[in-house]
């Protein structure tokens, strides 16, 4: 039954995500209207079938400028993980309309590849381009200030990830995404600031109370010297944890991810101690 | 009687023929990512229960279906892998493969890529030792659940820096 939800979504989802062909005709581009057309062929099957593949292949044989049909075709690739095909396409597409796509392969370049030098570049590079709002991830989750942070984390920048994050939720626009306060929170903890990472992980709990937020608060308990308060959330974290509240991406695991295993040794050297 | 049986025979033979003449001229198999036998390459022994309903790990939605999840992966190659003997190269190697509807794994695939996704082959020091590892990997869950088993397709990515693994993924 699940995978009768899923392939449901799948198929949805690619229904949602239809172009508006007519847009072409507006700019007098017949060709790409052609193009965005023929690329409609795939409506109804699964982006990593033939189907959907030969769909795109038609589009671009018929406009080799239709950056979508491109983007499109290097789904497949990016989440089979063939990083050098799904570059290849991507990287036509961005060529094409780098104002459209480039959020979209930086954000893929850390979700699926953690390239996060190639993330940076990529959104900074967007943001540069644009005088408007770059965006969010493709699954949404994250804005993409918010990615830049964590990759700008994972290569060693601490202080600066913190400074972005704080930028963006300082801003009145910004929509507060499912892990904003957790990533902030742990980059706190990480750098010894345990009044501020105690206030952003509460504020997580408030936001979208998970099993992580709860175990890196006990974290910050046990370096507090509180060491009730730091059982009591490894506790509420494992709780958390096997109710299914926890960090989740169906593709990749998430930064800042905790395992039921970690929560449980963590539970053991505290009780040791 | 005899007549529409041979018309019905007829229908499924042209079916199947068109079928197959569509398959044979496309550039494409089944999916994307999809791993035909080998004989020369794969175990004998390792068979899938239906090909044509494998489906992708991500599909079920539930993360990486593997006893222990991924810190269970992680702690295998932290603990086997050994980066003293390991060549000084770096980028990601991708391991593709599937496992059956009984848990198993089997038809292995590599690809390789330095940091500017270029294509690279990785020094034996490291591939030996990864596909060993992988293959050892003997957690994999059955899924959805053992009354309803399914065959899918799984992969693991490692990020290597100077011959130590950095990242594993997804």
């Amino acid at each position: 039954m699940s995978n009768l939800i899923c392939l449901f979504l799948i198929f949805s989802c690619s229904f949602l995500t239809a172009q508006n062909c007519d847009a072409f005709l507006f700019f007098k581009d017949t060709l790409q209207y052609e193009a965005c057309k023929l690329a409609e062929k795939r409506r109804g099957h699964y982006q990593f079938s033939r189907e959907y593949q030969e769909a795109l292949d038609e589009a671009i044989a018929k406009c080799d400028y239709f950056s979508d049909a491109y983007r499109h075709k290097s789904v497949a690739y990016l989440k089979s993980g063939d990083f050098l095909t799904w570059k290849k396409l991507i990287d036509k597409a961005v060529e094409l309309d780098p104002a459209e796509h480039l959020g979209y392969r930086g954000w893929c370049r850390y979700q699926f590849f953690r390239d996060y030098q190639g993330a940076i570049k990529d959104i900074e590079r967007l943001d540069s381009l644009i005088d408007y709002e770059i965006g969010f991830s493709a699954n949404g989750d994250y804005h993409l200030h918010i990615a830049r942070a964590v990759c700008y984390k994972a290569l060693g920048h601490k202080e600066k990830a913190i400074q972005i994050i704080e930028d963006q939720l300082a801003n009145d626009d910004h929509l507060v995404g499912l892990y904003d306060y957790l990533h902030l929170g742990v980059l706190y903890l990480e750098t010894d600031q345990l009044e501020e990472a105690k206030a952003a992980l509460m504020r997580q709990a408030e936001e979208n109370n998970l099993a992580e937020n709860q175990f890196y608060l006990g974290l910050v308990y046990k370096k507090m010297g509180q060491s009730k308060a730091y059982r009591d959330c490894l506790q509420k974290a494992k709780a958390l944890y096997v109710e299914g509240k926890k960090m989740f991406d169906p593709y990749n695991s998430p930064m800042d991810k905790i395992y039921l295993q970690q929560i449980e040794m963590e539970l053991d050297s505290g009780q040791e101690n | 009687m005899m007549k529409r049986t041979f018309l019905f025979a007829g229908l499924i033979f042209l079916t199947t023929a068109c079928l197959k003449e569509r398959s044979e001229n496309s550039a494409y198999l089944r999916w994307v990512g999809d791993i035909e036998q080998d004989s020369q390459l794969d175990d004998p022994d390792f068979k899938v229960c239906s090909e044509k309903n494998a489906i992708q790990y991500f599909n079920f939605s539930e993360g990486l279906p593997y006893v222990g999840e991924k810190y269970a992966i992680e702690k295998e190659f932290e603990e086997q892998y050994d980066s003293s003997v390991a060549a000084m190269e770096s980028g990601l190697v991708r391991i593709r493969f599937m496992v059956n509807c009984e848990g198993k794994s089997g038809r292995f695939r590599i690809l390789g890529m330095n940091f500017n996704y270029e294509e690279k082959q990785f020094d034996d020091s490291i591939m030996q030792q990864l596909i060993t590892i992988t293959r050892s990997l003997g957690g994999w869950k059955v899924m959805p659940n053992e009354k309803y088993p399914k065959d899918y397709y799984q992969y693991l990515i490692f990020k290597i820096q100077d011959g130590q693994i950095i990242e594993i993924l997804p």
